[in-house]
């Protein structure tokens, strides 16, 4: 009876354990290897501050995030897709951070405004297709140049894209699609390639991990993770679609109620820094920095080569237009199921 | 019995006076909240305004007073009982009311600047009051003359109830009231038809292209893995105990295997063999001109999958159940002209049937609440777990549609449970009576064995496969493409500087926390489900059904509904502990509780209640019983449940996702991360690493808990001999 | 007043009830100090809840319990000065002999030592002396028996439980045990309340036993006064055996039954039963056979065994079949004989139909 007592009574005491103030609680969406190289650069530039960084997926952070309302236990969020970011900002999940963005290129400033400030652009990837070459020589396919290849009945079964309702990399491909061609058109020429899909998968990034693989032959993802994969030596090659692309923009937030306002101020500030964005190619992150004088990765994509769209942000991250969508999704391409 | 009760309100109400009330910033240790006033004990915030905090001292009080003035023992306990309760009570009204931002309902009542500004959680003193309390209430509701009188009995009873309440049900209700919400209010009406819907259990892909819904893939899921496992549990089983086969050990090796692998792993390996680029398939794509096709992904890819991970629990609850069929009974059954077979189909295999059913059941339950084989290898397959997570943490994030999953998985989960009692209905399978059986089990006839050899064999060998493919995936640059061998994955993974000393692997750090947290989990876990199972078997109290449904239920929800329930209850005051490793610790003692519950539940069966009964009638109470008598005796399952909680902790993933912080991350989180990321080789070095340490542990708590028995002998031994 | 002193169990009007089940209906009973009473009965007859009420292993869900005239109703197995032993010995595989019998005193926080030299003394009393030592799986079914009873004597208990002690032991054995027990309760005066299903055993150790059927009590008395004056049909048969036979009543006076059975009038011992149907108890001694024609019932041997001392047959008659042992004769009866069979009525009983 004691014993239990006392066993109960020193978990209470090790729980009287909180954050201080030299410390800056993180949560890191981006690659693993890129988030410890942030916190490295920064510890050794602000010897006395510890960032206590943890790293999960956009959508894990947004439920947290969402969970924690109120009394948060993460002072700034950085990196990942831009959209949850703009979402948490919708929800008045995250605040302002005031950083002077004016070194920032366009799309980057164009985050900030539309998020009133609460979050900011980091870097822009666009979306492209990848293709497996040993597969499709082997199959004697020829590779697309353009979205309208994939409708072409020599890929069937052989394109792999996630579920735009789990999958954020999937939705900016359903976006991009509209505003491409039309929403109606767009919808007739999603489920044509459907057609070709052989599965459509939970997660944004699995469908070039498994061309890279050699599991499918073509896949639809962010670019720069296909050329992260080939530059680990996968037969992967990314093709920009001649119809021109859509892109994503990470992101940086600050969340509302930040213990650490101070620290976290200082992490975004550092995160837009030129020098900053710079090393994200030592680890073979190949996404294109937001800060204008930042070194862009020769691997990288080159942005100024890709047809991009202007992609309109402010209305298709909106959770009206996002519901609207994914309910005609569901309805006119929907998910076959193939595989049973 | 009146001084422990006095010694309870003793230490609450020096807890009250002298320690923090409230979570420190510093941590309790720090001196600083003596001074600043910030921090104040009980008594002091209760003087300083928070008039809101006296309730408690003044139970506390008034208790004592009771004790000491009463002369009528049953008078004394009862007035003891309702005051403690009611302190307890404004406890937990003013801890749920005033939270860090002010009091959240009768903000018009509740005024002032003190209450304006909030409080933060209960800390150390709060925790101990509530404990005092809690104590006081019980041993006073002992000798009201509840519960047979025993103080330590009903101690522990309502010291569960309050637990559970607190980090099952408290955590659980958050998330569950989600599923009646609506826009702006919460409707019963619309419950109903979201619930019935067809997405969830429609039945499209029996008569038409349409999939099936989700809860009827996980359910036909289920219901494969269960009866799977079972049978090459069987077979296994079989192999071992009816069979003169050599190479026992290396099958017993095999069988533990896949228990302490981290999730993920297997369908990684799988992929890498059977996908549709995996090795296997290349070499029969070459040799025999097959197709490469890609049945991996799906239903049989999930299922093999479950298959392999899961079998090994079947094994383990079967092994003892075959093993247990008395061998007189099959001896019985010879004599009567029986042949081996029909042995086998009308004796042995009856009395097996309760382990059959439960063997079903923790199949079943695995499969359906399987997180990591559905995620790799489900592709369009869609199961409950996955859908919650994603229902979760998807692009449309959709708390209420998660919810209703939640209860729809859970709805499953117990119509098994149901099912099982049901089959099992009232019949007698006892089988170890304490009398000694010097017989011998019936060996297989040999159509039995070949067919048991046939299927387990080539099943072992594949698992041998799985894992010598994970070794060697562990040491080459690029599995699949680049086979040149390589340490890289372990340098980055555990990378030591030897010239400064620093660890300079990615790993440690995660690696470490695991480590540290699965350890004072799996002893915590044991304790308390080992507390259940002995109230459970050998208490009878009112309510137990009641309370053994209870303490099953975490097992039956699917992590990422406790993850993220646990965020919700657990990040404001009253009770705060996101961000600490507490709330680790804690979310495994509760998830993991049940198996310690069952398994206790399993041995204590065993052990002749006339033990328990000779040590009271001889004086000695509860407590003494437990230590003395029961706890010695129960080596096996104390070990069981040390090590399986243990083993979870490291492996577990879905509810530990949202609750892993930047201080304390753990393996499994991180892993998750690296095949995200897709460095397989990275994922996997640690992966073999966790293997290994954690084989390593078991076989130290078998040494451990083995070690006294050894000792017991040897001194037996000795003595023999000096007679 | 007697019940009063140490070692008195007391039951005042005790009912126990198992949800729906009452397994006890209001039983009220004294037990003498230092006496030996047995519990007997058929299984589920309510005598081993009754044992459990003494030991507090079971509370009573109505009524009083008094043990040394201290009222125990409330306090668990624990707080009595009871001990018990148990049918499956319930030795402690854990703890050596010595451990064992040792447990109740260092549950107590009796030194170490003096524990030890207890437990020593105790298993010297039951002639296991110098096998302190060893583990209760290495001893036999006799001797682990033997240490169960020396681990519930040396706590000095107001009184000791024994709940079915021999049911585990082989016929040999068990005559000797019991013998053993009986001497060890008579030198310590102890008193004992001792469950068993077997009427032999308890007629052999107890001073007096309670009969218990279908949750009460049939009869409360010494061995010879249930053999010599059942209460009941129940008794006389389950206590020993006896033929019993329909008979007819005609009146009663003095002690004596003038009773009709198959047309003869029998003058038999009886206390007060009223005029009407009624039962005869015939004990198998208490009946003689001879040849045909001699006064009695007319009867046929179904079955003749020559036993050595004796002889055993079964007869069917008009009134039913009876069940005779006569001593060995020299030209013993054989099945099929016709026989005569002659009631010695002072040895018959009359009980209630």
């Amino acid at each position: 009876m004691k014993k239990l007592g006392l066993i109960s009574a020193a978990a209470l005491m090790a729980s009287g354990v909180a954050a201080w103030a030299d410390e800056i609680s993180l949560v890191c969406s981006a690659e693993q290897d890129w988030c410890d190289q942030m916190v490295g650069l920064f510890e050794a530039e602000n010897p006395d501050t510890e960032v206590l960084m943890v790293r999960k997926s956009t959508g894990e952070t947004l439920a947290q995030v969402r969970a924690e309302a109120g009394n948060p236990k993460i002072d700034v969020w950085w990196g990942g897709t831009g959209d949850p970011h703009l979402i948490a900002a919708e929800e008045g999940l995250t605040q302002a951070s005031g950083v002077d963005t004016s070194e920032l290129l366009g799309w980057a400033q164009n985050m900030a405004e539309i998020s009133n400030g609460r979050a900011v652009g980091i870097y822009a990837g666009a979306l492209g297709i990848a293709y497996n070459a040993d597969i499709l020589t082997e199959k004697g396919i020829a590779p697309p140049e353009c979205w309208a290849d994939l409708e072409d009945p020599r890929f069937e079964g052989e394109i792999q894209v996630a579920n735009p309702n789990s999958s954020g990399t999937a939705y900016t491909e359903l976006a991009t699609f509209v505003q491409l061609f039309g929403e109606d058109e767009a919808m007739v020429k999603l489920a044509a390639v459907g057609n070709n899909v052989n599965s459509y998968t939970k997660s944004g990034s699995a469908p070039s991990k498994a061309a890279a693989r050699g599991e499918t032959g073509v896949s639809i993802g962010f670019m720069h993770d296909m050329v992260n994969l080939a530059s680990q030596g996968f037969p992967l090659k990314v093709v920009a679609p001649c119809e021109g692309t859509g892109y994503e923009v990470g992101a940086v937030s600050i969340i509302e109620g930040a213990r650490n306002l101070e620290g976290a101020k200082k992490w975004v500030e550092f995160a837009l820094r030129a020098d900053i964005q710079s090393q994200a190619k030592d680890v073979k992150q190949f996404q294109v920095p937001s800060n204008s004088n930042a070194e862009v990765a020769p691997e990288s994509p080159d942005l100024a080569s890709i047809k991009l769209i202007d992609y309109d942000f402010a209305t298709y991250g909106s959770s009206d237009t996002r519901s609207r969508l994914l309910a005609r999704w569901d309805a006119e391409v929907g998910d076959p199921n193939p595989e049973q | 019995m009146k001084k422990t009760v006095l010694i309870w309100l003793a230490i609450g109400l020096a807890s009250f006076v002298l320690l923090p009330w409230h979570m420190t910033d510093d941590g309790l240790f720090d001196q600083g909240w003596i001074m600043d006033g910030v921090a104040a004990t009980g008594l002091f915030g209760s003087l300083a305004g928070q008039w809101w905090l006296a309730p408690a001292g003044l139970a506390l009080v008034i208790a004592t007073i009771l004790q000491l003035t009463i002369p009528e023992p049953v008078k004394r306990a009862r007035l003891t009982l309702g005051t403690a309760v009611a302190g307890l009570f404004f406890m937990a009204v003013q801890g749920l009311i005033i939270v860090r931002a002010g009091p959240r309902v009768f903000e018009g009542l509740l005024t002032g600047d003190v209450i304006m500004a909030g409080q933060a959680g209960m800390g150390a003193g709060a925790g101990i009051c509530a404990i005092a309390l809690l104590f006081a209430a019980t041993i006073s509701l002992s000798q009201a003359g509840k519960g047979q009188g025993d103080a330590f009995v009903v101690s522990t009873i309502g010291l569960i109830i309050a637990l559970v309440g607190i980090f099952v049900f408290f955590p659980v209700i958050h998330i569950l009231v989600r599923a009646f919400e609506v826009d702006g209010g919460y409707s019963l009406t619309e419950f109903f038809p979201r619930f019935f819907h067809s997405d969830i259990w429609g039945l499209g892909c029996l008569i038409g292209p349409r999939s099936c819904g989700v809860a009827i893939n996980s359910l036909f899921l289920g219901v494969m893995t269960g009866l799977g496992t079972t049978f090459l549990g069987l077979t296994f089983a079989l192999i071992f105990t009816r069979t003169d086969f050599r190479a026992k050990t290396v099958l017993r090796v095999l069988t533990v295997l896949p228990i302490i692998t981290p999730p993920f792993v297997i369908g990684l390996a799988l992929i890498l063999l059977f996908g549709r680029a995996g090795t296997v398939t290349e070499f029969f794509a070459d040799m025999l001109g097959w197709e490469k096709t890609r049945w991996l992904y799906g239903f049989w890819g999930v299922y093999f999958a479950q298959l392999l991970s899961f079998t090994p629990i079947a094994f383990l609850v079967l092994i003892g159940v075959v093993q247990g069929v008395s061998p007189s009974m099959e001896e019985a059954s010879q004599t009567l002209d029986a042949d081996r077979w029909q042995t086998f189909r009308y004796v042995s295999l009856p009395l097996m049937r309760p382990g059959l059913a439960n063997a079903f059941l923790l199949g079943f339950i695995e499969s359906i609440a399987d997180f990591g084989n559905p995620l790799v290898l489900g592709s369009g397959f869609n199961v409950l777990s996955t859908e919650i997570f994603f229902a979760i943490v998807g692009a449309v994030a959709d708390p209420a549609k998660a919810a209703i999953l939640a209860i729809a998985l859970l709805s499953l989960t117990m119509s098994a449970f149901v099912a099982q009692r049901l089959w099992l209905g009232k019949k007698s399978y006892a089988t170890i009576t304490g009398k000694a059986d010097s017989g011998q089990n019936a060996g297989l006839n040999p159509v039995l064995r070949t067919i048991c050899y046939a299927v387990a064999l080539p099943w072992a060998a594949l698992t041998l496969i799985v894992y010598s493919m994970i070794i060697f995936g562990s040491f080459v640059k690029l599995w699949g493409y680049n086979h040149s061998f390589t340490f890289d994955h372990y340098i980055r993974a555990f990378g030591i500087d030897f010239s400064t000393g620093r660890l300079t692997g990615v790993a440690w750090d995660s690696f470490f926390t695991t480590l540290t947290i699965s350890s004072i989990a799996a002893p915590l876990t044991a304790l308390v489900g080992l507390s259940t199972a002995y109230l459970l078997v050998r208490q009878k109290f009112v309510g137990k059904d009641a309370f053994e449904f209870s303490t099953m239920l975490s097992f039956a929800i699917p992590g990422t509904v406790i993850g993220v329930s646990y965020i919700m209850a657990f990040n404001f005051p009253p009770i705060e502990l996101t961000g600490t490793s507490i709330i680790l610790i804690i979310v495994f003692v509760f998830r993991n509780m049940p198996v310690g519950v069952r398994g206790g539940i399993a041995a204590m069966s065993q052990l002749d209640k006339s033990l328990d009964e000779a040590s009271i009638t001889l004086g000695a109470n509860s407590f003494t019983t437990v230590r003395r008598v029961i706890l010695p005796l129960m080596g096996p399952a104390i070990l069981a449940a040390l090590t399986y909680s243990f083993v979870r902790a490291i492996t577990s993933v879905s509810a530990v996702i949202f609750l892993v912080s930047a201080k304390h991350n753990m393996a499994t989180a991180f892993i998750v991360g690296r095949v995200e990321n897709g460095e397989f080789g990275l994922a996997i070095a640690y992966s073999a690493v966790l293997i290994v340490t954690m084989l390593a542990a078991i076989l130290l708590m078998q040494l451990l808990v083995g070690t006294r028995r050894l000792r017991r002998t040897d001194r037996v031994q000795q003595t023999a001999k000096a007679a | 007043m007697k019940d009063t002193q140490i070692g008195s169990v007391r039951f005042d009007g005790v009912v126990k009830k198992y949800g729906d089940v009452t397994a006890l209906k209001k039983l009220d009973l004294a037990i003498e100090p230092g006496k030996l009473v047995t519990l007997l009965g058929p299984s589920g007859c309510g005598k081993t809840t009754t044992l459990r009420l003494i030991a507090g292993l079971e509370m009573a869900t109505e009524g009083k319990i008094f043990i040394g005239g201290e009222d125990v109703t409330h306090l668990t197995a624990t707080y009595r000065k009871v001990s018990m032993v148990f049918q499956s010995y319930a030795l402690f595989p854990h703890m050596t002999v010595r451990e064992n019998v040792a447990y109740g005193l260092t549950v107590k926080s009796v030194p170490k030592a003096e524990a030890n030299a207890k437990a020593e003394e105790g298993l010297e009393l039951v002639g296991l002396a110098g096998f302190g030592d060893r583990l209760p799986s290495e001893l036999s079914g006799g001797q682990q028996q033997r240490v169960a009873v020396a681990r519930a004597i040396v706590l000095e208990p107001e009184v000791l439980l024994l709940d079915e002690p021999l049911s585990n032991l082989d016929a040999k054995l068990r005559r000797h045990v019991r013998e053993e027990i009986r001497q060890i309760q008579q030198r310590l005066g102890l008193t004992a309340v001792y469950v068993t299903h077997d009427q032999e055993e308890a007629m052999a150790v107890s001073d007096n036993i309670i009969v218990m059927n279908n949750a009460e009590i049939a009869q409360i008395g010494t061995p010879a006064d249930l053999y010599e004056a059942p209460s009941s049909a129940f008794i006389a048969d389950f206590i020993g055996d006896a033929n019993l036979v329909a008979c007819e009543v005609e009146k009663t006076a003095k002690g004596t039954a003038t009773a009709l059975l198959d047309g003869q009038r029998y003058s038999v011992p009886s206390p007060d039963i009223a005029p009407g149907a009624a039962q005869m108890v015939l004990r198998p001694h208490a009946l003689n056979l001879a040849a045909p024609g001699q006064p009695g019932l007319k009867g046929e041997v179904t079955y003749a065994a020559y036993l050595g001392k004796e002889i055993q047959y079964t007869v069917e008659t008009d009134v039913g079949s009876l069940f005779i042992i006569s001593p060995v004769q020299a030209e013993p009866f054989k099945q099929g004989d016709a026989v005569s069979v002659g009631i010695v009525a002072d040895h018959a009983r009359i009980v209630a139909a």
